[in-house]
């Protein structure tokens, strides 16, 4: 032993004699949060080290070297010179391009410079702690290309995401969700008599470390049949070894509608009900139709305008119930009725460290947000536990495990009188309480009052007699084991489940629309979707010292999806006390259903590089899907890419202005197997009548239906210029998707609506700047990017001989047509009004043969005469984010702006609360200026009572420009310095108000621009879209937050 | 390695092993083959036949409700907020017309199944096939009826007929290519079709069948065709034949004939409803919510209730809420929906017999006394025409009678004539895209 120490020391004296010291030194950020794991080299040696948990580290040198290099992921190389001294802190300053940074990839990651594709990143920090109920919500306006729609303000609700432009018409354009490696439950779930509720708010976005957004063939196709509307991978935080972290935000504020809209009052209510019962009877006698029925002697205009006058003023004795309209003595704001104030809640806890072979994250969050319109609210509750182990240096594993409870208050769906908006189509003069001391028409003193006092059912009665809730339990956890077989050489394996039970439970009381004729209403179901995946991967990653670099990873992939529903509902209830469904005397309906699909794929992906200088990559995708007919069960997909890095050439080396420059293209097929499970099949359907079951045609069969197929070709510059300061990408693509999923609609004669087939063509062309600055780093910081996207959607071809898919009936007017954008506007164009006689007015736009139309100028008062024209597009054209961070001392302000652009929005409600007072609906203000023998110079026609006067809902009339730009987020905080909280014996104190949808800058009349009425977008997410129906606005939301760090 | 031998294990496991788990069926449907194979499952199709047309969209109350919404000017007035009803009412229909279109669309989804059915006979047990035939005979022969009334140019008894009627479509659809493009059949055509198919059923049902066509009900129904075309022996001589086969029975009060939850001694077709299963759409719009009604849609006017004596029965049966008056016919959402019921038949044989001055089975004067008496209205001594037709308005007043009675009488309708174009349904816009071979009516293209 003596010995042996003896020689240790030797052997230290004989290094010494070569002149060696030892640095020792500590390695962190800006912010001074050491970095772990950051490598220390000797320049010019292959000595080298690490960082250990503290940032600390320990190198001996020799003599020679004089310069250390530090790197680390995500930051930028420093080199640092030795001037003697043997103790160096070292800070490193965040990569400004991020161009060295770890994106998460399809299986696996990749180092930002070397990809070839289009990947875009939203870094979890970003999204932290805003009052947003999902993921998705967050990423609006963040990155390039990404449309993300928030159907309207109800939250947990649906959300519309679109990237690069919708591929598909009748099959599914949402993208592909994959977190931590499982591709989950996505899209919607339906929630009987409302909107249907977003699977992704089941997760919590504070757990959420980042968001990859694989955009081009080169990323996205070894996603294969699923990735034509590009993929969205979500990682989740991981735990780093070293001391327990603890994390507390606490944050809590208020939402109000972001915007309102104007209706009459009770005075200029009863003025325009006199007015257009006057018109009424004009338009009756003028055109013969008598419509009261009188007697052909008494048939006079007099006396039909008199008809008229009292069928309506019996109407206003009516709805005002107790009150008397004539002196206004009610004067109700229903829209105020509609809304409330939504109080917020948030609190967010989570631990992370660990040992060297042991790290884990975890996680408790709590979210509590009420919504903006009476009676709707989202509450969650989620656990997350991450854990990352090293069993051996060569075998790694571990596990994402997450538990949620998510609580959905819902409301009816915008197309129900029981939805709080609806509400205000009653009118003004209609109390909403019987205030009297007394019962009047059967209504106690105090209840709300309803039918026939007022004009339509009372949603304040659903609200205070209903209950409809829906709660998600959500599992999603995966474990994954690695074993490297040689250097660079490992496999590894995974499996991975996503459970989501839900329990939709409606009870609507005696008193309730849906219970009075049936003493109560209940229905109860219970949902079961289970989703598994396992995959074995084959990967390599080596990199040669003649400077060739190759990774490689293969892998086979299993999913089956399970779902299962079971639903009962009774009626029937004792008292409305009792609720649940054993209570109930008359059991009306009871099912189950079940149904399933499954993905066989086989995949791999090769990258190599030359130097980091010359980029190539390949990958392919075999699936194979239950979802499609056996004569073309299996489809391939492959995508090739090159990158060429410049600024890695002799030409721009130590060039001033070019710091990275990166040429890259990429060409590939991807696929979209999004339709329902059976599509293929020729099938009957159980039914029963009268007590007996029958079987009916529900489909008829194609069995070679198959994947839709988008090629896509992409050619993209990252650049960085000024040391990074400036940085950016610019891209260009051309998606061409074809043998559309199209549901083809067939001659209703043979007994079927449609069938889906693989017809069809549909191109998505565009261009994506993304441009990042650091404006100002010094004590005043100001950094900014912008991105601005601009998506040429057209539909090429349709079935053969098909020009249009016209679906609107009279009601809507999104179509898909040959040469447009998908969901287009196509309807009567308005032209006004009649100056001579009150008529509203369209355009004939007559066309010949050749599809011009002859006389422009032509109008008819009669739409019948007239003919349909493309009015505009549904979709935006052009998305814009804007995002500053501004920072002084620990002050740091964020502001976010967001724009969409390029389309148009219907107000499908326009013929019910801006037609004149064609009933009795309370009417938009504009109608008061409605055409009079006096008031001839107007846009309003002629106010008709019952008849209407020009209100066809399918026409430009009731279509308005849909841009808009909106303050999305505004986020004050202020830090406290770290001199304070450590006498607090805090790591980290920061406070900060955050305000969320503030301003809107819009030409939109009505409530929101933003906007998908909730039971269109669920029916018909592709077509039916910017179409507003009593559809409630996003909210503004103002939160103020404690973030605290142990 | 046993971990790695393991992994691999789990790789090749995945490659072998799952391919036949890309073979799903799905669960709760099956294939057509397997529907059409045996004798229970083609009697199973034709109860699916019977479901579909007990939809709202058709039997389950709006081609009853669009009959009298077209034909009830000056009588009823839609107050409700559907956009396609209104328009029906107002006479302002638009090709995209929502009822318009399902209308169409359930008709021939129905006729596509029964079709089916036909094609099929010969795997039902011998004992059963002209049952099985003569009952989708029935409803094919109903539906066409009902197609050729609401989507063509009205029937004229002088013959001719040769304007543009509905497709006819006589064999299930396989696949669908071009030759689905059928072109509109004459009025003339699709009435012989319809007769065809009723006159076979009326042969091969038997007399008691249930809830479900048989016999009577076929000729039943073949007298309301024949009266239609104005052929009075023809309808007479069915309406007959039902009344004396004795089967049927008018209810001791007429309100009884309404809001059974099983079909009445009257009833000679219902569609069945209950708390479980179908709908009744003539409540959803008649009734009112404290019913199961949506908000009392379609309210009656004075110049209706004065077609009543004071004393009527029938008159008695409307209600009033709010300041508006409504029938009280359809107050019950769970009751069945009647769609032929005796004291038709009794109106038939008056109508034909005063027109042709026979007296077959009964007088008109008895066939009318025999109506009023159920009402709680005293014996006339002489009866008219004019009386038998507004007796006859005033009996199936809101069943879906009115539009097509104007139309065979050639009344009006408002200022519209009887064969006003305003008064027959457009060809459905998605229907007309969909089949470049269809013609669109007068007035909508």
């Amino acid at each position: 032993m003596k010995q042996l120490l003896l020689a240790l020391f030797g052997l230290g004296l004989s290094f010494s004699v070569v002149a060696q010291r030892v640095i020792e030194g500590t390695i962190s950020d800006e912010d001074g949060t050491p970095l772990i794991g950051a490598s220390v080299l000797a320049q010019g040696t292959t000595t080298g080290t690490v960082s250990d948990i503290d940032g600390n580290f320990t190198l001996t040198v020799a003599d020679e070297v004089t310069n250390l290099v530090v790197s680390y992921t995500g930051f930028a190389t420093q080199t640092v010179p030795l001037d003697g001294s043997t103790t160096i802190d070292i800070v490193l300053s965040e990569d400004a391009a991020q161009l060295s940074e770890v994106v998460v990839v399809g299986y696996g990651k990749q180092i930002r410079s070397t990809l070839t594709g289009n990947v875009a990143q939203i870094d979890g920090g970003d999204i932290e702690n805003l009052p947003v109920s999902s993921v998705e919500q967050a990423m609006q306006g963040r990155s390039a290309g990404v449309f993300v729609q928030a159907v309207s303000g109800k939250p947990g609700g649906r959300i519309n995401i679109r990237i690069r432009g919708s591929s598909s018409i009748s099959a599914g354009n949402q993208p592909l969700y994959v977190v931590d490696g499982v591709p989950i439950t996505s899209g919607t779930f339906s929630s009987p008599g409302s909107g249907s509720q977003n699977f992704l708010a089941d997760l919590n976005p504070n757990d959420v470390e980042s968001i990859e957004i694989l955009k081009d063939a080169s990323a996205a196709a070894i996603y294969g049949s699923r990735a034509a509307n590009g993929v969205v991978l979500i990682t989740t935080k991981q735990g780093q070894s070293g001391k327990a972290k603890v994390n507390v935000n606490l944050s809590g504020g208020a939402s109000e509608p972001s915007r309102l809209r104007e209706f009459l009052n009770a005075e200029e209510y009863v003025t325009l009900f006199r007015q257009t019962a006057v018109g009424a009877g004009r338009y009756d006698f003028n055109n013969g139709l008598n419509d009261f029925g009188l007697p052909d002697d008494e048939y006079t205009l007099e006396n039909t305008i008199a008809a008229y006058t009292e069928f309506v003023e019996g109407r206003l004795d009516r709805y005002s119930g107790f009150s008397d309209w004539r002196t206004n003595e009610t004067d109700t704001d229903w829209q105020d009725q509609a809304f409330q104030t939504g109080k917020n809640q948030n609190a967010d806890v989570s631990v992370s460290g660990g040992s060297d072979k042991l790290a884990y994250y975890t996680s408790f969050g709590y979210s509590d947000q009420e919504g903006i319109l009476a009676g709707n609210g989202f509450r969650r509750l989620s656990t997350r536990l991450n854990l990352d182990a090293q069993a051996s240096e060569k075998f790694t594993y571990g596990m994402r495990l997450a538990f949620s409870r998510s609580d959905n208050e819902r409301v009816s769906n915008d197309n129900q009188f029981s939805t709080p908006l609806q509400l205000i189509a009653l009118s003004p003069i209609t109390p909403v309480r019987n205030t009297t001391n007394e019962d009047y028409r059967g209504f106690a003193p105090g209840q709300l009052l309803d039918r026939p006092v007022t004009t339509y059912y009372n949603g304040l009665v659903e609200l205070a007699n209903s209950e409809k809730q829906s709660i998600s339990y959500r599992t999603l956890g995966n474990v994954f084991g690695q074993y490297t077989l040689a250097p660079g050489l490992s496999v590894r394996a995974e499996a991975g489940v996503d459970v989501a039970n839900l329990k939709q439970n409606r009870f609507l009381g005696s008193l309730t629309d849906g219970g009075e004729a049936t003493n109560g209403y209940a229905d109860s179901r219970w949902s079961n979707i289970v989703n598994y995946t396992t995959k074995a991967l084959l990967l390599y990653d080596r990199a040669f010292e003649s400077g060739h670099n190759l990774d490689f990873v293969g892998g086979v992939e299993f999913q089956k999806s399970n779902s299962e529903n079971i639903l009962v509902t009774a009626t029937e209830f004792p008292l409305d006390q009792l609720r649940t469904i054993s209570s109930a005397a008359d059991i009306t309906g009871g099912s189950t259903d079940l149904t399933e699909f499954t993905f066989q794929s086989y995949f791999g992906r090769a990258n190599y590089n030359f130097d980091r200088r010359y980029l190539f990559s390949l990958s392919a995708r075999l699936d194979g899907s239950s979802r499609f007919g056996a004569n073309n069960r299996y489809g391939f997909f492959p995508a090739a890419a090159a990158g060429w890095v410049l600024s890695e050439e002799e030409f721009l080396d130590g060039n001033p202005v070019v710091s990275y420059l990166k040429l890259r293209s990429s060409y590939g097929l991807t696929g979209n197997a999004d339709i329902s499970n059976f599509a293929s099949l020729g099938l009957y359907g159980a039914s029963a009548y009268g007590g007996t079951s029958g079987l009916a045609p529900s489909q008829i069969f194609n069995p070679d239906l198959t994947w839709e197929n988008t090629a896509q070709f992409d050619v993209g510059l990252d650049f960085g210029f000024f040391k990074n300061r400036l940085s950016g990408e610019l891209d260009f693509y051309n998606k061409h998707t074809t043998d559309l999923l199209l549901n083809v609609p067939v001659p209703g004669t043979t007994g079927f609506r449609s069938q889906i087939r693989n017809l069809g063509e549909l191109r998505n062309r565009g261009v994506e700047v993304l441009l990042n600055a650091v404006v100002s780093d010094a004590a005043f910081g100001w950094s900014t990017s912008v991105n601005f996207s601009y998506n040429d959607n057209k539909v090429l071809a349709l079935a053969p001989g098909q020009d249009i898919i016209d679906d609107g009936g009279n009601r809507y007017m999104n179509v898909v047509k040959v040469g447009e954008s998908l969901g287009s506007f196509y309807g009567y164009e308005y032209a006004g009004v009649d100056p001579t006689n009150g008529d509203g007015l369209f355009y004939v736009n007559e066309t010949d043969d050749n599809g011009n139309i002859v006389n422009p100028e032509a109008t008819t008062n009669n739409a019948n005469e007239a003919n349909f024209v493309i009015l505009g597009n549904a979709l935006p054209n052009t998305l814009a984010g804007w995002t500053n961070n501004f920072t002084f001392g620990g002050v740091s302000l964020d502001v976010f702006f967001q724009g969409s652009f390029g389309n148009e929005v219907h107000n499908s409600a326009g013929n019910f609360m801006s037609c004149g007072g064609c009933w009795f609906d309370n009417q938009t203000r504009d109608q008061l200026d409605a055409w009079t023998p006096e008031n001839t110079d107007t846009d309003v026609p002629e106010a008709r009572f019952y008849w209407g006067n020009a209100d066809a809902n399918r026409s430009s009339r009731y279509l308005s420009n849909g841009d808009f730009i909106r303050l999305k987020t505004l986020t004050l905080s202020y830090e406290l310095p770290v001199t304070l909280i450590d006498r607090l014996g805090l790591s980290r104190l920061r406070v900060y108000v955050t305000g969320q949808n503030l301003a809107l800058i819009t030409k939109y009349d009505g409530w929101d621009p933003e906007v998908a009425a909730d039971f269109l977008a669920d029916d018909s997410p592709n077509i039916q879209t910017s179409v507003d129906f009593y559809t409630a606005p996003q909210p503004r939301t103002i939160i103020f937050g404690l973030n605290v760090g142990l | 390695m046993k971990i790695t031998n393991l992994l691999f294990l789990l790789g090749l496991g995945l490659l072998t092993a799952c391919d036949k788990q890309l073979d799903i069926d799905p669960f709760q449907s099956v294939d057509q083959d397997a529907a059409l194979g045996s004798d229970a499952t083609v009697k199973a199709v034709l109860i699916g036949a019977y479901d579909q047309i007990s939809s709202g969209n058709l039997y389950g109350g709006n081609n009853l409700r669009d009959a009298d919404l077209l034909g009830g000017t000056g009588e009823v007035l839609w107050v409700g907020t559907f956009n396609s009803p209104d328009e029906i009412a107002r006479k302002q229909i638009s090709t995209g017309n929502g009822d318009a279109e399902v209308t169409w669309l359930s008709s021939y989804e129905a006729i596509n199944t029964v079709n089916n059915v036909l094609n099929a006979l010969d795997v039902v047990d011998a004992d059963d096939r002209d049952r099985v035939e003569g009952e989708a005979r029935f409803i094919r022969g109903l539906l066409y009826f009902d197609l050729v009334r609401f989507y063509a140019q009205p029937y004229a008894a002088g013959g001719g007929n040769d304007q543009a009627g509905v497709p006819l479509v006589l064999t299930p659809t396989d696949v669908i290519t071009a030759d689905n493009n059928v072109s509109r059949a004459s009025v003339q055509a699709v009435y012989d079709q319809v007769l065809s198919d009723l006159t076979t059923a009326a042969d091969l049902l038997p007399e008691t069948n249930g809830i479900f066509a048989n016999s009577y009900t076929a000729t039943a129904l073949l007298a309301r065709v024949y009266l239609q075309q104005g052929n009075y022996a023809a309808a007479r001589d069915a309406a007959d034949t039902m009344i004396e086969s004795g089967r049927y029975m008018l209810t001791a009060d007429y309100a009884s004939a309404f809001m059974n939850g099983s079909n009445s001694t009257e009833d000679i077709f219902a569609i069945q409803v209950s708390s479980q299963d179908g709908v009744n759409n003539l409540t959803t719009f008649y009734s009112i919510p404290d019913f199961g009604g949506r908000d009392g849609d379609i309210e009656i006017l004075p110049a209706h209730l004065a077609l009543y004596e004071e004393d009527d029965q029938r008159l008695a049966l409307f209600f009033e809420r709010g300041g508006a008056t409504y029938t009280g016919k359809f107050n019950d959402q769970f009751a069945n929906v009647t769609i032929i019921r005796l004291a038709e038949m009794y109106l038939i044989r008056a109508e034909a017999n005063e027109r042709l001055d026979t007296e077959v089975g009964a007088t008109p004067l008895e066939d009318i006394n025999r109506i009023r008496n159920r009402s709680g209205l005293d014996d006339l001594d002489e009866v008219d025409l004019e009386y038998i037709l507004d007796e006859r308005r005033r009996e199936l007043a809101f069943e879906g009678f009115r539009i097509h009675d104007i139309k065979r009488l050639q009344e009006t309708v408002g200022a519209f004539a009887y064969d006003a174009p305003e008064l027959v349904f457009p060809i459905p816009a998605r229907e007309t895209v969909a089949n470049p071979n269809l013609e669109q009516n007068e007035g909508y293209d």
